[in-house]
């Protein structure tokens, strides 16, 4: 294995491809507890936006309804959980777990005839662009436009909070649903649609996952990614550029534990295969010290059940 | 302009409580209208009514003589009327600005030049780019109040604005207030404190268990027939006998007492000193944020300090968990009865076992003994006239007095020679807090001791045999009640010296 700088490119190319699907995720994930709802169902909407994806792709042979079907898939398993939690006031840790074990089962029941299937190829955007300029063109070239979305969608996220009107409704609904809904706002709406969005992205992942990163359907292949990026969400504390951070750690490491194992240094298999969720949760903590900046940016009402007073 | 409102026969019923029995009100611009009554007399409910909160079962609202619908808080809104709720309802972790902005519908650099100006023209001092939750309880207000002026409104409702300001802050507000009455805001003032109704308003209505049982002038009235009207019954005032306390013996002793917090949200105390004798009231009077909590928290144990800084009856009690302190026989009584002093969600008489001594054996081989429990609880219940002798009734379903007299009680029923109180009548209503007081200025007849803490002046003058201050976690001199004015405090409060 030679250290050159190109490898190095390409390297730094696969880490990215591998935190997509935890961006896109986390992304919508944020957005959602940033209302106050706490949806644990984001394995579990992967999953169907990984197997309703790659199904869609079998059957109509398109790319473009595959995608556009998996975010509409994982939008309409969210809703089953705003139904339950926002309409019906079932408790959300609960809801969102029963949301990723029904997930997995039904992706699993779905994805039985579509075991061992080729997958299609994904147009990469730039791949000239790739193989002609050394270290940078692997970077920066070469990828679908799910990654390029993907790498955008924290700064537009972060910007759509901060300064759009919607964003600050949406602060506010998840500080404090009560004086939401006595400003007029209608709070279950705006819960709605943040539950909603994050279903999407959510599908969005798991069709990455399916359709481009290992273009394949095999049972559980979202892995525990929805977890980590659960995770994520909260050690980033609730910021979107954190999210991003996060995620390229935890994908550079888990590509570069994979390079060590391959290597053969004497550390056990174990430790590295741990070694990403160690370092993301350390670096995470590291950099998200300010007790300040954690009380202003943590949705207060995170979970808590809101009714309105009749 | 004069705007003309009206409530007309408005009735609202709970479940096992009505809440609004006919309600019928006239109400005209220039002019300060009282609606007075204890808690659970239905002027909240009538005030969400009117802010679109709440929908009546019955009756209707006129404006300017308009039959007006107000089914959300947007009508409440579109049809100016501003509402201040008792309880903020700001959004702590944005920033003033963007709780102005969310609701508006101008552009933010024209919204940043009307607040401005609403700023200058009524003198208050708020920085509009920090987050909400680095403010004051008075500033908090004055951005409620804010959020109502942009909109120009013709009727400005204020439930119960004064329970959580200080003297200073509640003097503010009443400049204010008469300001925007003059500016022709037709202005209801929500309390269950008589003396404000006397010095602000204009007219006054008395509701009692959700009718309205009398309105009148204001200069026609006096505290007392106010206050008979409001309870319905005669109620006698107390006062505390002055004692010597010379010979007594010193109970508590605390010397150069430092706290340095690690959370930017509290308040580090500094070299406090300070003495307790037998039989004593010791009252710490405070703006609420100067190190009240932190000193409550030193007092019971939720936080652990070195060395002998704290003597209690000749033993050094600093190191020892709330738990330990009371078996040494102190007592507490947190300022939040609902998250510190009781769990709402648990019954009565589990409540009372949170409780727990050694020596009462409410638990057994790790077993609760429930009929020794609800034996104790029903005692609390008879001695300290909660209304209820359901000891297997939630807690929550008690009325804030009735859970004070629970949590005074639980404290009391052991006889502790020390009971440490943090506002103890807190938003509670006149009979109450009279009952309240009596009781601990019984705990003082019996001998025993208490340090009261609190942000109430009349009370803490009403029953402290000693009082200080305490400002920026610093002890001011501990005077005698006798020598004390509420003046005096009030510069103390502030920050000030007196000599």
């Amino acid at each position: 294995m030679s250290f050159d700088l190109n490898f190095i490119g390409i390297l730094i190319g696969a880490i990215m491809a591998s935190s997509v699907p935890l961006i896109l995720a986390a992304s919508g994930e944020l957005i959602t507890e940033r209302s106050g709802v706490l949806n644990l169902g984001v394995e579990g909407m992967m999953i169907i936006g990984a197997i309703s994806g790659f199904a869609l792709m079998v059957v109509t042979d398109n790319l473009f309804f595959a995608v556009i079907g998996s975010m509409l898939s994982g939008l309409i398993i969210s809703l089953i959980f705003g139904l339950l939690t926002q309409s019906l006031l079932t408790n959300h840790v609960a809801t969102g777990l029963a949301l990723t074990i029904f997930g997995i089962g039904m992706s699993a029941m779905i994805g039985k005839n579509f075991v061992g299937i080729p997958g299609k190829e994904f147009p990469l955007l730039f791949i000239n662009l790739k193989e002609s300029i050394p270290f940078l063109g692997p970077i920066f070239f070469g990828h679908s436009i799910i990654l390029y979305f993907a790498f955008g969608l924290p700064f537009l996220t972060n910007y759509f909070l901060k300064k759009t009107k919607t964003g600050l409704i949406i602060r506010a609904v998840g500080d404090s649903p009560t004086s939401a809904s006595n400003q007029g706002i209608n709070v279950t709406l705006v819960r709605y649609s943040c539950i909603l969005y994050g279903g999407a992205m959510c599908g969005l992942a798991g069709a990455y996952l399916s359709l481009i990163y290992t273009p394949q359907w095999i049972e559980n292949m979202t892995g525990g990614r929805g977890w980590i990026a659960l995770a994520l969400v909260v050690f980033a504390t609730w910021s979107p550029i954190k999210v991003l951070i996060g995620a390229l750690i935890f994908g550079g490491i888990t590509i570069l534990q994979l390079h060590m194992q391959a290597v053969g240094l004497r550390i056990p298999v174990q430790l590295l295969s741990a070694l990403p969720y160690i370092m993301t949760i350390i670096v995470l903590v590291v950099i998200s010290r300010d007790s300040r900046k954690i009380k202003l940016n943590t949705p207060t009402s995170l979970g808590q059940i809101f009714y309105k007073e009749k | 302009m004069n705007t003309k409102l009206k409530v007309s026969e408005i009735s609202k019923i709970y479940p096992g409580c009505v809440a609004n029995d006919k309600v019928s009100l006239e109400f005209g611009s220039g002019k300060i209208y009282a609606l007075l009554g204890e808690n659970g007399a239905g002027k909240s409910t009538l005030v969400k009514i009117l802010s679109g909160v709440v929908k009546p079962d019955e009756g209707q609202v006129f404006l300017n003589n308009e039959s007006i619908k107000l089914n959300s808080p947007l009508d409440a809104k579109k049809n100016n009327i501003g509402m201040v709720f008792q309880h903020f309802n700001l959004f702590e972790t944005l920033s003033v600005f963007e709780n102005l902005s969310i609701d508006s519908d101008k552009k933010n650099e024209d919204l940043r030049v009307l607040v401005n100006d609403i700023l200058k023209k009524y003198n208050f001092k708020i920085e509009l780019d920090i987050p909400v939750l680095n403010l004051s309880a008075g500033q908090k207000q004055k951005v409620e109040i804010i959020r109502c002026l942009i909109r120009n409104p013709k009727v400005l409702i204020m439930d119960e604005p004064t329970s959580v300001l200080t003297e200073q802050e509640t003097d503010d507000l009443f400049i204010s207030l008469k300001q925007f009455s003059k500016d022709g805001i037709l202005i209801i003032y929500i309390t269950h404190k008589l003396k404000e109704v006397l010095s602000l308003c204009d007219e006054v209505a008395v509701m009692r268990k959700g009718k309205v049982v009398s309105v009148s002038n204001t200069i026609d009235e006096k505290i007392e027939s106010l206050a008979n009207k409001m309870v319905g019954e005669n109620i006698n005032t107390i006062k505390k006998k002055i004692n010597n306390f010379k010979n007594s013996k010193e109970i508590l002793k605390i010397s150069n007492l430092n706290f340095k917090s690690d959370d930017p949200y509290e308040t580090n105390l500094n070299n406090l000193n300070l003495s307790l004798k037998k039989g004593e009231c010791l009252g710490i009077a405070g703006i609420s944020g100067n190190g009240q909590n932190e000193l409550f928290q030193i007092l019971s144990g939720e936080i652990i300090t070195e060395g002998t800084s704290i003597m209690f009856r000749n033993k050094e009690i600093g190191k020892l968990n709330p738990r330990e302190r009371r078996e040494y026989l102190m007592a507490f009584s947190p300022e939040d009865r609902i998250s510190q002093a009781a769990v709402p969600e648990l019954k009565i008489y589990e409540n009372v076992a949170l409780n727990n001594f050694k020596s009462s054996n409410f638990f057994e081989k790790g077993l609760v003994n429930e009929k020794k429990i609800k034996e104790h609880s029903k005692k609390i219940l008879s001695n300290f006239s909660v209304n209820t002798d359901n000891v297997e009734l939630k807690s929550q379903f008690l009325s804030g007095g009735n859970l004070q007299k629970l949590i005074i009680g639980r404290e009391l029923i052991t006889s502790p020679e020390l009971l440490v109180c943090f506002n103890p009548t807190w938003g509670l209503d006149v009979g109450a807090i009279n009952y309240i007081h009596e009781t601990l200025i019984q705990i003082n007849e019996q001998g025993k001791s208490s340090i009261l803490i609190s942000t109430d002046n009349d009370e803490l003058l009403k029953l402290s045999d000693r009082i200080c201050v305490i400002y920026k976690g610093k002890l001011s001199k501990i005077m005698n009640a006798d020598t004390v004015t509420a003046e005096k405090l009030g510069i103390l409060m502030g920050g000030g010296s007196i000599d």
